[in-house]
C-alpha cells in the first residue's frame, strides 16, 4: 500500500457530557477533517455504545477507510473495544489508534474549554501522523499451560484454588505459614450470623489437602518468577520445618519436650508457643515445624561454640541436669569456666542492645554448682569403639586445651593418653589463677570427669620427643604445653631481689611454696596476671598494691568485674604510666622511675597507642615489683622434632592444627604464646576433630567447617521485653578477703538463676537442644533438613496472601502497649476463642479476672490520615458490633460501650448485627476518645471524650478497652508486586486493572488478584473475589491458547554491527547469536523496546512502536497548534 | 483566536504502565492541570530514543518529559535503569545545544500517583512559562 492510498476515519468521542461538557467535540471532529489524508471525520455521541461502533464499522466500509483513530477515553481499557470493532468491518486491529480525550483532556483542563479543545485537537493531529505509518500485524499465539498457582492460603486462596481444581485444573496452593487458613482461621466467630469460624472453614481446609487435584505447598515461599502469561516458571522456596512431613503425623511430643518459648503470631502476641509447633489443631496439613532463625550470637562468638542458647532455655525451665549435659557435650569445664572465662558470648548478647546481656558464664557455673550439691549426673567411662581401639592418641599437656581433646576424643571411642610434666593436672588453670577466683576441688572434679570417661592421665611425666612416643605406639599426637614463662620487661633493674614475674611468682603462691612479698607493691601490667597478682599480693599482707598500667582503663584487657574487685580490695591503678628503670638500693628494688603516657593512633589491636610524654617522669617508692606483661613459651615446650615459628611458639596448620609432622597436631598457648582458656578449649576440640579424621583417614580439610549460620534479622517482641539488669553476685566479705584465698565469687541461688535465664530472648528461636529428636517416636525430627527449591510451571497466577492487622505500638495510640488492659480486637478475638489462651473467657491481662466494663475504640489507625491509612477498615464496624454481643451474650451484666465516629453497617444483615447490640444494651458513642490513662492501682482505665451529638465531655472508667485497629498491606506485598510484575495502589495493596470492570485482573496477563491483598475487605466478599479470580484464570486458560500483543524488537542484520549493546540492555535476554545469526526470540520478547532506544545503528526496531510511528507523532506533539473555529 | 500568555508546548513520553496509568487516575479524580504537555504513549520509557527527544525540541516544543514507573517498580525489570542513564547523558548535552537544562525532565509516577503526575505537569509547565519559548523554535512565540 503506498501512502497515497491512506484513508484515515476520526471519530470524536463525546461520551456524554464527559468530553463534550469541555471540549468542543465538533469543531475536534472538524479541525482533523481538515488535515492530509483524513477521509472521514464526526463526533459520536458514544463511541463505544452498538449504536457509535455501527457507524464506525459503516464509515469504514462506505468511505473505504484503511486508518481509524478513536478520541475518546483511555485506551487502557477501550482500546481492545474498538480494535474488535475495526477488525469486525474488515480491518486489521492495528491499524487503529485511540487518543485520550476524557482523562488527559476534558477531566483534567475543565477550566478553559478553548485550551482544552486546542488540546483535544492536538492530540488527534498527533494520533493522525502515527496512524499513517501503522502496519498490519497478527496476534501471537502462545500455548497455556493448563495449570495455576494460587499464592496465598487464606479464605479467598483456598475457594479460589478448589475452583480452579474442581474445575480440573492441576493447582499448586502456595502459603508462606505452615498452615492454610490464613486470618479466618484465627477468628472465633464470624458476623453476621456468628457462626464459628473454624467450623465453618476447617471443612474446605481439610478439602483442599485431600484434593487430588491441589498440590499443597504450605511453608513455602516464592522466590522468583519468569516467563509470560500461560507459561509462568515459578521457583518456590519450601522451607524446611526442620521435621520429615512424610513421618510426621501430629502427635505433639516434640512440643512437650521443647524448651524454647517464644510470642506466637497466632495469638496476636497474648501467648507464647514453642520453638516447635503447630499453628492450631485443626492445622492443615497436620504438622509440626520447627522455627529456626540460625545460630545465636553467643554460641557463634564463643570460640568453642558452647550451645549457650540451649543451656539457658533449659535452665530457664528448670530442666538442670538436661542443661548441664547440653554444656558438657562441648567440655567437662562448666565449673571452672564458669568461673575464669572471659565470656566473649556476653559481648554478642542480643538481650545487650535493650539492657544488659544475659550472665551467661554465671548460668553455666550454677549449672555446674547444682549439680555439685545435687549430684544427678554420673559419669560412666565410654566404651572404646571397635574400629578405633587400636588407634591410641597421646596427648602432651594436662592444661585446658589438652584435657578438652583428651575429652572430645576419649567419648569418639578412642584410647587416651594424658601426659603431664607436672604432679597435677589443669595447667595455667591451676598454677596460673589464684585459688579465690578458681577453688582447686572444682577444678579437680572437672579434670576427674575427664579421668572416669576413660582417660589415662599421667602426671609427672616428662615427655621429651615425639619419636618416644611414636615408639610406644601411638598414632596420634596433641601436643598442649602450654606458655608458662613470663615475658621480660627489659628495663634496667629487672633481676633485682624483689623483681617478681607474675606467672612465676603465682605459681609459687598456687603450689604452696614460700614467697616472700613487700609492704609496698607495684604490679606492672593491665591483664588478668596484673590483677591476679595484685589480688594475691594483697591477700599475703602487702600494704598498698599498685597497678602501673601504660593505657587506660578501657583498653585494659583484663575482666572488667575483676579489675573493680581489686580495687574494692583496696588496689590503686596508675593509668597512662610506665617503668623505664627499677631504682634498685643494696641489690634490692628502692623503687620505680616511671615516664607518663598519652594515647596516640589506635594500633593492630585497635586499641589506642601509648607515647611517652617528655619530660614526664617521676618516681615511685616500692620494695617490690611484679611484672605482668604478657608470657611466652619456654624452649623445652616444643617437644623435638617439632618446628617453632619465629616467635618461638608451635608451628601449625591454622585449620587443622597439623604440624610440620603428619599426625602431630599442636594447640593452646604453645601455639598461640597465650591466650583464655576457652580459646585453649576451642584448639584442643579442634584438634580434636583433626585427630578423628586423620585416624579415619579422612581428609583434614574437606568438609570440616561447621557452618554456624547467623541470625539474619534478628526480630523479637519487642513488647515482651521487661527492662531489667543481670543480678549481682554476692561477693565474699573484705575482712575475710584479706586473709583467706576463700572464693570471692558465691554464685547465684537456684531462684536468680532461673529469673536471669529468663532474660534470654531466644532470638535464634530453636536452640538446637534437640529434646524433639529424642522424643520424637517416628524419627521425624532432622535439624539438618535444607529448604528445597521447586520450580513449577503454570499458565496463570493467582495471588491472594492477604493483609496484616495495625499494630498500635508503633504509635503507642489509646496507651497500647503501656497499659495492659489495652488490647486490639485481634486479641480479644483469641480470648473468646475456645481454642484460645484463655479458653473462650475474655480475661483481661493485667489480673485474669472477666471484665464488667469494656469500651471498643473504632478506626484506630484507620480513616487516619497522619498515618496514610485514611481508608476504611471494612471490617471493624461489625467485628466490634459482633464482639460486644459476645460479650453480652455470655455476660449480659457487663456494660460495653462502643467510641466510633459512625457505625458503618453497610449491605444486608449487617444493619440487624448492629440492631441487635444495641437491643441487648450495649452504647454507641458517637466520638473517638481525645485520651485514655490508667488508674495504677486498679488498672483500670479512664476513657475521656466527646459525645458529639450532645457536646457533653464524658469520662467513664472501664476495665478493658479493646482497639479496632486497622488493616494494611502485608510486608511482603510490595516486594511480591515487583517479583510479579504487578503494580500496587497508593496504600500498597495491589492494583487491579479496572477498579469496577475489572476487579480480579492484574495489568499483568495471567496474573490474578484476589482478597485482602487488594484492599479490605470482608469474608464473602474475599471468597467471591477468589472464586472471581479462578472464573478468569479457567477462561484464560481454557481455550488452550492466549493471544498476546504482536509488540516485540526486530533486527537489522544488515545494519547490525555486532557491538551486542541490545543484549546487554535485554531485561529478558531475548537477543541471540552474532552477526548474521542475531535474532530476538520473539517468546521471551516482551516489547518494552529498550533495546531498539540502545541501537546506535538502528538496527533494531519495535513492532507497533517504530521510530518512523513514533518520531512523526513527537513532531506532531511539538509543532502542531489547534486551531478554533469561531 | 491569540492569547497573550505564551502556552508551552511541552512533549511528555510516558510508559503504558506507570505514568500513563497516572496521568489516567489524574483524569479519574479530576485533579486539575495545566493543558500544555502532550503525551506520547509507549510501553516503557527505555523505548525513548534520545533521538526522540532531538525531535521534539527541533520539532518546536518547549519542553519535553520523560515519565515512566519508579526505579524498581518497572513492569519491564530494568527498563527504566536505561531511561535515568538516557536521560542524564541528555542532561549533559542540552547545554551544548544552547538549551536550559530544566527544558528536560524526568518524572517517575506510578499508576497510583495521579497526584504526583498532575503536580508534575503544573511545576513543568511553570518553569516553562519562566524559561520563556524555545530558543530553537522558529519564530519562537508567533503562532
Amino acid at each position: 500500500m503506498s501512502d497515497t492510498d491512506i484513508r484515515i476515519g476520526v471519530f470524536v468521542c463525546n461520551c456524554g457530557l464527559n468530553i463534550a461538557g469541555t471540549v468542543d467535540c465538533e469543531s475536534v471532529a472538524k479541525y482533523a477533517a481538515t488535515l492530509p489524508d483524513v477521509a472521514h471525520s464526526v463526533d459520536l455521541l458514544f463511541a463505544c455504545s452498538d449504536d457509535g461502533q455501527e457507524n464506525i464499522k459503516q464509515a469504514i466500509r462506505e468511505h473505504n477507510l484503511n486508518r481509524v483513530v478513536v478520541a475518546s477515553c483511555t485506551p487502557r481499557t477501550h482500546e481492545p473495544v474498538f480494535r474488535a470493532c475495526v477488525e469486525e468491518a474488515g480491518l486489521n486491529r492495528y491499524l487503529y489508534d485511540q487518543v485520550n480525550l476524557r482523562e488527559h483532556v476534558s477531566w483534567v483542563h475543565m477550566d478553559d474549554h478553548d485550551l482544552a479543545t486546542m488540546k483535544a485537537q492536538e492530540l488527534v493531529a498527533m494520533a493522525i501522523e502515527r496512524v499513517k505509518y501503522l502496519e498490519p500485524l497478527e496476534r501471537k499465539a502462545v500455548d497455556v499451560i493448563q495449570s495455576a498457582a494460587v499464592i496465598g492460603g487464606g479464605v479467598a486462596g483456598i475457594s479460589a484454588a478448589l475452583d480452579l481444581a474442581n474445575a480440573g485444573f492441576e493447582t499448586h496452593l502456595i502459603e508462606s505459614r505452615p498452615t492454610i487458613g490464613g486470618q479466618m482461621a484465627l477468628l472465633d466467630k464470624v458476623f453476621p450470623q456468628n457462626d464459628c469460624a473454624i467450623c465453618i472453614l476447617g471443612p474446605i481446609m481439610s478439602k483442599v489437602g485431600q484434593h487430588p487435584k491441589i498440590n499443597l505447598m504450605t511453608y513455602s515461599e516464592l522466590d522468583d518468577v519468569e516467563g509470560y502469561v500461560g507459561n509462568f516458571r515459578l521457583k518456590v522456596r519450601k522451607k524446611s520445618p526442620f521435621i520429615d512431613w512424610d513421618k510426621c503425623n501430629g502427635c505433639g511430643d516434640c512440643e512437650k519436650v521443647c524448651p524454647v518459648s517464644v510470642t506466637s503470631e497466632y495469638e496476636f502476641g497474648i501467648d507464647t508457643r514453642r520453638a516447635v509447633y503447630r499453628p492450631f489443631p485443626q492445622a492443615v496439613p497436620n504438622r509440626y515445624t520447627i522455627e529456626k532463625r540460625g545460630t545465636s550470637p553467643c554460641r557463634i562468638a564463643c570460640p568453642a561454640h558452647v550451645n549457650v542458647q540451649a543451656f539457658v532455655t533449659l535452665l530457664k525451665e528448670e530442666r538442670f541436669s538436661e542443661a548441664l549435659e547440653i554444656y558438657r557435650k562441648n567440655s567437662p569445664f562448666a565449673g571452672t569456666l564458669g568461673r575464669v572465662c572471659t565470656n566473649p558470648c556476653q559481648a554478642e548478647c542480643e538481650r545487650g542492645k535493650y539492657d544488659e546481656a544475659v550472665s551467661i558464664k554465671n548460668l553455666h557455673r550454677f549449672l555446674a554448682d547444682y549439680e555439685r550439691e545435687h549430684g544427678e549426673l554420673e559419669i560412666e567411662a565410654t566404651e572404646p569403639d571397635k574400629k578405633k581401639k587400636k588407634k591410641k592418641v597421646a596427648i602432651v599437656g594436662a592444661g585446658p586445651a589438652g584435657l578438652a581433646c583428651a575429652y572430645d576424643l576419649v567419648r569418639a571411642g578412642y584410647p587416651v593418653t594424658v601426659f603431664e610434666a607436672r604432679k597435677e593436672a589443669g595447667g595455667l588453670l591451676r598454677w596460673g589463677i589464684p585459688e579465690y577466683r578458681l577453688p582447686r576441688d572444682i577444678l579437680q572434679e572437672e579434670i576427674d570427669i575427664v579421668q572416669k570417661l576413660g582417660v589415662d592421665l599421667q602426671t609427672d611425666t616428662k615427655v621429651e620427643s615425639i619419636k618416644e612416643l611414636k615408639d610406644q605406639g601411638f598414632k596420634a599426637v596433641f601436643v598442649a604445653t602450654g606458655a608458662p614463662a613470663s615475658r621480660m620487661m627489659k628495663v634496667q633493674g629487672e633481676t633485682a631481689k624483689g623483681v617478681h614475674h607474675a606467672l612465676d611468682f603465682l605459681d609459687r603462691v598456687n603450689s604452696g611454696k614460700k614467697v616472700t612479698i613487700g609492704l609496698n607493691i607495684a604490679v606492672i601490667g593491665g591483664g588478668n596476671a596484673a590483677i591476679d597478682a595484685a589480688r594475691t599480693a594483697r591477700r599475703l599482707g602487702a600494704r598498698k598494691v599498685t597497678i602501673v598500667y601504660r593505657r587506660s582503663r578501657e583498653e585494659m584487657p583484663a575482666i572488667a568485674s575483676e579489675v573493680d574487685e581489686a580495687e574494692r580490695e583496696g588496689v590503686k591503678i596508675d593509668f597512662l604510666a610506665t617503668p623505664v628503670k627499677i631504682l634498685v638500693s643494696d641489690k634490692a628494688v628502692s623503687g620505680m622511675k616511671c615516664v607518663r603516657m598519652r594515647l596516640g593512633a589506635p594500633d593492630d589491636s585497635g586499641r589506642r597507642r601509648p607515647v611517652p610524654i617528655p619530660d614526664s617522669e617521676f618516681k615511685m617508692k616500692v620494695d617490690t615489683v611484679i611484672i605482668a606483661i604478657g608470657q611466652e613459651v619456654t624452649p623445652d615446650a616444643l617437644l623435638s622434632g617439632l618446628e617453632p615459628s619465629m616467635w618461638g611458639t608451635l608451628e601449625v596448620d591454622p585449620v587443622t592444627l597439623q604440624t610440620n609432622l603428619k599426625g602431630v597436631f599442636g594447640g593452646g598457648d604453645v601455639v598461640s604464646g597465650g591466650a583464655t582458656a576457652i580459646e585453649a578449649v576451642a584448639t584442643g576440640k579442634e584438634a580434636a576433630k583433626s585427630i578423628d579424621r586423620y585416624l579415619m583417614k579422612e581428609d583434614l580439610v574437606e568438609g570440616r567447617e561447621e557452618i554456624l549460620v547467623p541470625i539474619e534479622d534478628i526480630e523479637v517482641d519487642e513488647t515482651s521485653i521487661q527492662m531489667r539488669y543481670a543480678p549481682v553476685m554476692k561477693t565474699l566479705s573484705m575482712n575475710k578477703r584479706k586473709t583467706t584465698f576463700g572464693e570471692v565469687e558465691l554464685g547465684f541461688d537456684k531462684d536468680i538463676a532461673v529469673t536471669e535465664a529468663g532474660r534470654c530472648l531466644s532470638c535464634a528461636v530453636c536452640c538446637e537442644c534437640e529434646k524433639c529428636v529424642e522424643a520424637c517416636k517416628l524419627e521425624a525430627v532432622d535439624h539438618s533438613l535444607q529448604d528445597e527449591i521447586v520450580e513449577l510451571n503454570v499458565g496463570t497466577i493467582i495471588v491472594a496472601t492477604g493483609f496484616k492487622v495495625h499494630d498500635p505500638l508503633e504509635t503507642r495510640e489509646f496507651g497500647y502497649g503501656t497499659f495492659e488492659n489495652v488490647i486490639t480486637n485481634a486479641q480479644l478475638e483469641r480470648l473468646t476463642n475456645a481454642a484460645g489462651p484463655t479458653q473462650g473467657k475474655p480475661k483481661r491481662p493485667s489480673d485474669h479476672t472477666i471484665p464488667k466494663r469494656v469500651a471498643f475504640v473504632q478506626c484506630v489507625g484507620s480513616r487516619d490520615r497522619r498515618f496514610d491509612t485514611d481508608y476504611c477498615c471494612y471490617i471493624g464496624c461489625e467485628n466490634s458490633l459482633k464482639q460486644a454481643i459476645q460479650i453480652k451474650e455470655k455476660y449480659p451484666e457487663t456494660e460495653v460501650t462502643i467510641y466510633a465516629m459512625d457505625i458503618r453497617t453497610h449491605g444486608l444483615g449487617y444493619e440487624g448485627l448492629y440492631r441487635r447490640a444495641r437491643e441487648m444494651g450495649v452504647i454507641v458513642v458517637k466520638g473517638r476518645p481525645s485520651e485514655i490513662e490508667e488508674d495504677p492501682e486498679t488498672k483500670s482505665l479512664i476513657v475521656m471524650a466527646e459525645d458529639l451529638y450532645t457536646g457533653e465531655r464524658l469520662e467513664t472508667t472501664t476495665d478493658l478497652v479493646v482497639l479496632a485497629t486497622a488493616l494494611l498491606p502485608n510486608d511482603d506485598t510490595a516486594e511480591l508486586a515487583r517479583k510479579l510484575k504487578v503494580s500496587t495502589g497508593e496504600y500498597g495493596y495491589l492494583m487491579e486493572a479496572h477498579p469496577k470492570l475489572r476487579p480480579v485482573d492484574s495489568f499483568q496477563d495471567g496474573v490474578f488478584l484476589a482478597g485482602a491483598v487488594l484492599g479490605p475487605m470482608d469474608i464473602p466478599k474475599a471468597v467471591a473475589y477468589g472464586k472471581g479470580a479462578a472464573a478468569g484464570a479457567q477462561a484464560l486458560m481454557a481455550p488452550g491458547v492466549f493471544y498476546v500483543e504482536p509488540i516485540y524488537a526486530e533486527i537489522d542484520t544488515d545494519l547490525c554491527f555486532d557491538c551486542d549493546l541490545c543484549s546487554d540492555v535485554c531485561p529478558y535476554g531475548a537477543i541471540t547469536g552474532t552477526g548474521e545469526e542475531r535474532r530476538v526470540m520473539f517468546e521471551l520478547c516482551q516489547g518494552c523496546g529498550t533495546c531498539a532506544a540502545a541501537c546506535p545503528k538502528n538496527a533494531i526496531d519495535m513492532r507497533h512502536y517504530r521510530k518512523q510511528q513514533i518520531i512523526p507523532q513527537v513532531i506532531a506533539a511539538a509543532s502542531v497548534k489547534g486551531a478554533l473555529v469561531p | 483566536m491569540k492569547r497573550k500568555r505564551f502556552e508551552p508546548s511541552i512533549v511528555a513520553f510516558t510508559c503504558n504502565w506507570c505514568s500513563y496509568g497516572g496521568a489516567d487516575l489524574a483524569g479519574i479524580s479530576r485533579i486539575q492541570h495545566p493543558p500544555n504537555a502532550k503525551v506520547i504513549r509507549l510501553m516503557c520509557s527505555g523505548r525513548v530514543d534520545p533521538l526522540m527527544v532531538l525531535e521534539a525540541f527541533k520539532g518546536g516544543a518547549d519542553g519535553v518529559m520523560i515519565t515512566g514507573c519508579h526505579i524498581g517498580d518497572c513492569h519491564y525489570a530494568t527498563g527504566n535503569y536505561r531511561t535515568q542513564v538516557r536521560f542524564d547523558a541528555l542532561q549533559m548535552a542540552m547545554k551544548t545545544m544552547g538549551l536550559h537544562q530544566d527544558r528536560l525532565k524526568l518524572l517517575w509516577a506510578s499508576a497510583s500517583e495521579g497526584q504526583q503526575w498532575a503536580e508534575g505537569i503544573t511545576e513543568m509547565t511553570d518553569t516553562i512559562r519562566h524559561l520563556g519559548p524555545s530558543p530553537l523554535k522558529a519564530g519562537g512565540e508567533a503562532k
